[in-house]
C-alpha cells in the first residue's frame, strides 16, 4: 500500500523515459491522451516505467534479445542457404489494453466467430444464406478457398475454426475495428507466451503492479480444445491428438515445435502418417497408433495428395477420406478459407445479423468490392486514397499503399484491377493507433503504429477469448505495415484486471 | 513412439558422444606432445586414424606419401579435425549434427538441454570461439567438453526416463562402444609395436591414452598404480564399472534396448537388433578372463566395431523407420 502510494507520486507521466515523447499528429497513442497525459487505466504503469533509464531499458533489450536467440525462438529465413535464423524484432515496452476495452473485445469475437463458424457450416450444407441473397453467391462460390467437394462433409465435434486469430487495429478516434479473420491457419501465438516470459524477467516490479491477465494458459486451452472435437469412437482418456508441421525449413517451426512441447503432445510430419482403412495412424517404434485429432499447420493444399494436389508428394494419400468418414478430427477445418477471405470480409456483418439476429459489436474497415462495377470505378478513380489488397495474400504482399504510391506502382494495380476484379478490395488507409517503442538505434522512445491478434479458441462448448494477444508493431519511422516480412516486430499485450 | 522422432534422438545422442570425444582425444594429443618426446607424426597421425578420416586426409592432403609433414603437422590436423566441414568427424560437423537433430526434435529435448545445445552451436558460429582456439587451445576443447558433458547432463537430470532417453543414450553407448574401441585398437598396435623405448615415454603414452579416455583416475584406482599394456588394453575393454569400457557400454547398450523393447514382447519390432546385442555383450563378457595379447585385442576390437556397426543399422532398419512398419 505505502509502496504503491510513493511510486505513483515520485514521478509524472510523459517525463523520465518518455520525457519529450512527440505523438503522431491525428492518430491515436495508446498510452498517452491529451497534452502528453497518460491515459488514465494506465496511469500507474506509465509512471513506474517512466522511472526506467534509457540505458537499462537499451540493457534489458539486448539481454532479451540474447535470451530469444539462445532459446532458438526463431523463425528460418527463407532463402538462405546457410539455414540462417533470426529472432522476431520485438520490443519490451508493453502494449496496455484497459478492461472495459478487453471485455468489449470479447464479447464482439465471440459472437463474430459464432457467426462465421455457422455461415461455414451453412456453406458446406444446405447454403440458405446464399439463397436469402443475403451474401452474393457469385462471391461465395467463386471464392479461391471454397472447396465444393466438402459440401456436405460433418468436421467432428461440429467445430470448424478451432483456432483463429482475428486481426485487429484501432483508428484516429480509438475506435477499434476487425481488419481481417485468419481461419487457416494463424500463427504467432507462440511469441505472445515468450514475450511474457520476458517482460516478467525484464520488469518484475511494473509486472507485479499493473494486474495483468495471464496468457501462459493458452496450451491447456489448446488442448482441451482439441481434445474436446475427438470422433466420438475415441474415449478422451486415450485421445490421441498430435500437432502437424511441415518440418524444421518452415519459418514457424519453433511455434509448431513449442505448441507441442506445451501441450505434451508429439509433433509429426507427414510421411509419420499413413491412412489405413480409413483410419489415420502413426508409425512408431511400436508399431502403428492410431490419431484421432490433428492440429495441423500445414496448408491445406498439401494435406492430402489425392485430394487437393495430385502433383504434390507431400501430405497424407488418404487423410481425407478418412475425414470425410469422421475418423480423424482437423484443426482447423478444411474448407475454411472461403469465409477468411478478404472480399467476403464486408459481409460478416450480414452474417451476424442473419444467423444470430444481433447487432455486431465490432465495426469493420469500410470496404470497396472491386466485382462490384459501383465500388470498382470509385476505387480506380481514387486510387492515390486508398488501400487495396489482394484477396487471397497475406504478409503485406500483393498489396498497394495509395497515399505512399508511384503513378507506376498504381498504373500497374490499375490494371490487374481491371484484369481480375474478384481478386481485388481496397479501403481507405487508416491512422493506425501508436504506441511507445523503444528505438535501439535512436537510444529513445518513439511511437510507432500497432495492430492486435487476439486468439480465440472454439470448442464444442463454444468460443473463447486469450486476454492477451500479439501487438504487432511497424517499426520503420512512417510505416503502416506491421508483418513480420516486411519490417514489423511485436510486443508484449497486456491486458489489465478491473481496477 | 515416432519412428523419425526415435531416429533423431539417436543420432542426437551419437553426435553428442562423437563431439565430446573429439574434443577430448585432441585436448589430450595436445597434452601429450608437450610430455612426450615423441615425433610429432607419432602424436597427430592416430588422432585422423582413430577417426576413421585417414583416407579422407590423404586424399585431401598427405597423398600416399607416409612422411608427408601434414602427419605430424599438429595445427594442420587440428583444423582439420574441428573446423573443416567437409570432415565428417570434425567438431564443427558434430555440433552441427548435434544441433540439427535436437532442433528437429525440440518438442521431446527438455528446455534447459536444448539451450545447453544451441548455446554451443551459436558459440561456434561465432567470433568468440575462434579467438578462444587461436589463443587458449587448451580453454576451447575444454568449452566443447563441458558444454557436451552439460547437455548429457541435463539430459538425464531434466527429461523423463522412458522411451526417447532411452535412445538418445543407446546412441551415446554405441557411438561410446566404437570410440573407446577405435582409440584403443590404434594406440594399442603403434605402441606395442615400437619397442625399445624408454619406460618413461611408454607410460606417458599410456596415460595419454587413458586421459583421451577420461579413465587415467579410474584406472590408477583399479591398478593400484601400476601402468602395463596388458592392464590398460584389460581395463578398456573389461571393467564393468569403468563407464567408458568396452563391457560396460555394450551391456549398458543392451539394457538401455531391452527397456524399450521388452524381450518378451515377441509382437514388437526390434526383436532382432536384441538379440544381437545380447549376443555381442554375452561374448565381450566372456572374452574378460581370456589373456591379453597384442593380435587377440585387435581381433576383439574389430570384431567389436563390425558388429556395432550392423546393430546401429538393424536398429534403423527395425525401429527408426528406415523401412515404414507395415500397417496394422
Amino acid at each position: 500500500m505505502v509502496q504503491s502510494q510513493s511510486q505513483s507520486q515520485s514521478q509524472g507521466p510523459g517525463s523520465g523515459l518518455f520525457e519529450g515523447y512527440p505523438p503522431l499528429a491525428g492518430t491515436y497513442d495508446e498510452m498517452f491522451g491529451d497534452g502528453g497525459v497518460a491515459r488514465a487505466p494506465f496511469a500507474r504503469v506509465a509512471a513506474l516505467l517512466a522511472k526506467v533509464a534509457p540505458d537499462e531499458l537499451a540493457r534489458s533489450q539486448a539481454l532479451a534479445e540474447t535470451a530469444l536467440l539462445h532459446q532458438g525462438v526463431t523463425f528460418s529465413v527463407y532463402g538462405d542457404a546457410r539455414g540462417t535464423e533470426k529472432i522476431f524484432p520485438f520490443c519490451l515496452l508493453p502494449r496496455l489494453i484497459a478492461a472495459d476495452d478487453f471485455r468489449r473485445l470479447e464479447r464482439g469475437l465471440q459472437q463474430r466467430l459464432r457467426a462465421l463458424g455457422m455461415f461455414l457450416d451453412d456453406i458446406y450444407g444446405d447454403q440458405k444464406i446464399l439463397a436469402a441473397g443475403v451474401v452474393p453467391a457469385e462471391m461465395i462460390l467463386g471464392a479461391a478457398g471454397y472447396r465444393p467437394m466438402l459440401r456436405g462433409v460433418k468436421p467432428p465435434g461440429g467445430v470448424r475454426i478451432h483456432i483463429s486469430g482475428v486481426d485487429l487495429i484501432r483508428d484516429a478516434d480509438g475506435t477499434w475495428r476487425v481488419l481481417e479473420d485468419n481461419l487457416r491457419t494463424p500463427s504467432g501465438v507462440s511469441y505472445v507466451v515468450e514475450n511474457r516470459m520476458l517482460s516478467k524477467r525484464m520488469f518484475p516490479r511494473v509486472f507485479d503492479t499493473a494486474r495483468v491477465h495471464r496468457v501462459d494458459h493458452y496450451p491447456t486451452r489448446l488442448a482441451e480444445t482439441l481434445r474436446s472435437v475427438a470422433p466420438t469412437d475415441a474415449s478422451s482418456g486415450d485421445c490421441n491428438a498430435v500437432v502437424l508441421t511441415p518440418g524444421t525449413y518452415n519459418s514457424a517451426y519453433f511455434e509448431h515445435s513449442f505448441l507441442a512441447r506445451t501441450m505434451g503432445l508429439e509433433l509429426v510430419q507427414a510421411p509419420d502418417l499413413f491412412v489405413d482403412g480409413d483410419k489415420v495412424y502413426c508409425r512408431t517404434t511400436r508399431g502403428p497408433r492410431r490419431v484421432d485429432v490433428i492440429y495441423r499447420r500445414t496448408d491445406e493444399a498439401f494435406l492430402d495428395p489425392e485430394v487437393f494436389r495430385p502433383d504434390s508428394m507431400l501430405g497424407v494419400p488418404g487423410l481425407m477420406r478418412a475425414y470425410a468418414a469422421g475418423n480423424v478430427a482437423l484443426a482447423n477445418a478444411p474448407g475454411n478459407g472461403v469465409a477468411d477471405d478478404k472480399a467476403v470480409y464486408p459481409f460478416v456483418p450480414d452474417m451476424i445479423e442473419f444467423y444470430l439476429s444481433e447487432t455486431p459489436i465490432l465495426e469493420q474497415v469500410p470496404t470497396y468490392v472491386c466485382l462490384f462495377d459501383d465500388d470498382r470505378k470509385y476505387v480506380l478513380e481514387h486510387l492515390d486514397q486508398m488501400v487495396v489488397k489482394a484477396v487471397d495474400e497475406a504478409g503485406g504482399y500483393g498489396m498497394l499503399m495509395g497515399p505512399q504510391s508511384t503513378a507506376e506502382e498504381r498504373d500497374e494495380f490499375r490494371r490487374r484491377i481491371e484484369a481480375e476484379p474478384r481478386r481485388y478490395i481496397a479501403q481507405h488507409r487508416i491512422e493506425l493507433s501508436s504506441c511507445p517503442t523503444w528505438i535501439s538505434e535512436r537510444g529513445a522512445v518513439e511511437p510507432r503504429r500497432v495492430d492486435l491478434r487476439p486468439y480465440i479458441l472454439t470448442s464444442r462448448e463454444g468460443p473463447w477469448v486469450l486476454p492477451g494477444g500479439l501487438t504487432r508493431v511497424a517499426l520503420k519511422r512512417g510505416s503502416y505495415v506491421v508483418n513480420s516480412s516486411q519490417g514489423g516486430g511485436s510486443k508484449d499485450t497486456w491486458v489489465m484486471k478491473d481496477a | 513412439m515416432i519412428s523419425r522422432v526415435a531416429d533423431h534422438c539417436f543420432w542426437f545422442g551419437r553426435y553428442i558422444e562423437r563431439a565430446e570425444a573429439t574434443a577430448r582425444m585432441l585436448a589430450a594429443s595436445v597434452s601429450l606432445a608437450l610430455d612426450a618426446e615423441l615425433p610429432a607424426a607419432q602424436v597427430w597421425r592416430p588422432v585422423i586414424v582413430v577417426s576413421g578420416e585417414e583416407s579422407r586426409f590423404r586424399n585431401r592432403i598427405a597423398g600416399d606419401d607416409d612422411d608427408h609433414p601434414a602427419w605430424g603437422d599438429a595445427e594442420l590436423v587440428q583444423r582439420f579435425m574441428v573446423w573443416d566441414e567437409d570432415s565428417v568427424v570434425s567438431l564443427t560437423r558434430s555440433i552441427q549434427g548435434m544441433r540439427w537433430n535436437a532442433r528437429s526434435i525440440r518438442e521431446v529435448v527438455s528446455h534447459e538441454a536444448w539451450e545447453a545445445v544451441n548455446e554451443l552451436h551459436l558459440w561456434m558460429r561465432d567470433d568468440a570461439s575462434h579467438l578462444t582456439y587461436a589463443q587458449h587451445r587448451e580453454g576451447f576443447y575444454q568449452h566443447v567438453r563441458r558444454a557436451t558433458q552439460l547437455t548429457l547432463g541435463l539430459l538425464r537430470s531434466t527429461m523423463l526416463h522412458d522411451e526417447p532417453l532411452d535412445f538418445m543414450w543407446l546412441g551415446v553407448l554405441l557411438e561410446r562402444i566404437n570410440q573407446t574401441a577405435r582409440m584403443l585398437d590404434v594406440h594399442h598396435y603403434a605402441f606395442t609395436q615400437a619397442s625399445g623405448r624408454h619406460e618413461v615415454v611408454e607410460t606417458a603414452l599410456w596415460l595419454s591414452l587413458l586421459r583421451a579416455l577420461s579413465g587415467s583416475e579410474a584406472y590408477l584406482k583399479r591398478a593400484a598404480g601400476r601402468i602395463s599394456s596388458e592392464g590398460v588394453a584389460r581395463f578398456l575393454m573389461s571393467e564393468p564399472a569403468f563407464p567408458r569400457s568396452i563391457a560396460y557400454c555394450v551391456h549398458s547398450a543392451y539394457s538401455r534396448l531391452c527397456d524399450i523393447r521388452p524381450p518378451d514382447s515377441h509382437d514388437l519390432p526390434g526383436g532382432a537388433s536384441l538379440e544381437r546385442l545380447r549376443v555381442l555383450d554375452a561374448w565381450v563378457g566372456a572374452r574378460r578372463t581370456e589373456p591379453v595379447s597384442a593380435t587377440g585385442v585387435h581381433e576383439l576390437l574389430t570384431h567389436v566395431v563390425d558388429e556395432v556397426h550392423d546393430i546401429c543399422e538393424t536398429i534403423g532398419r527395425e525401429l527408426l523407420g528406415a523401412t515404414p512398419a507395415p500397417a496394422s
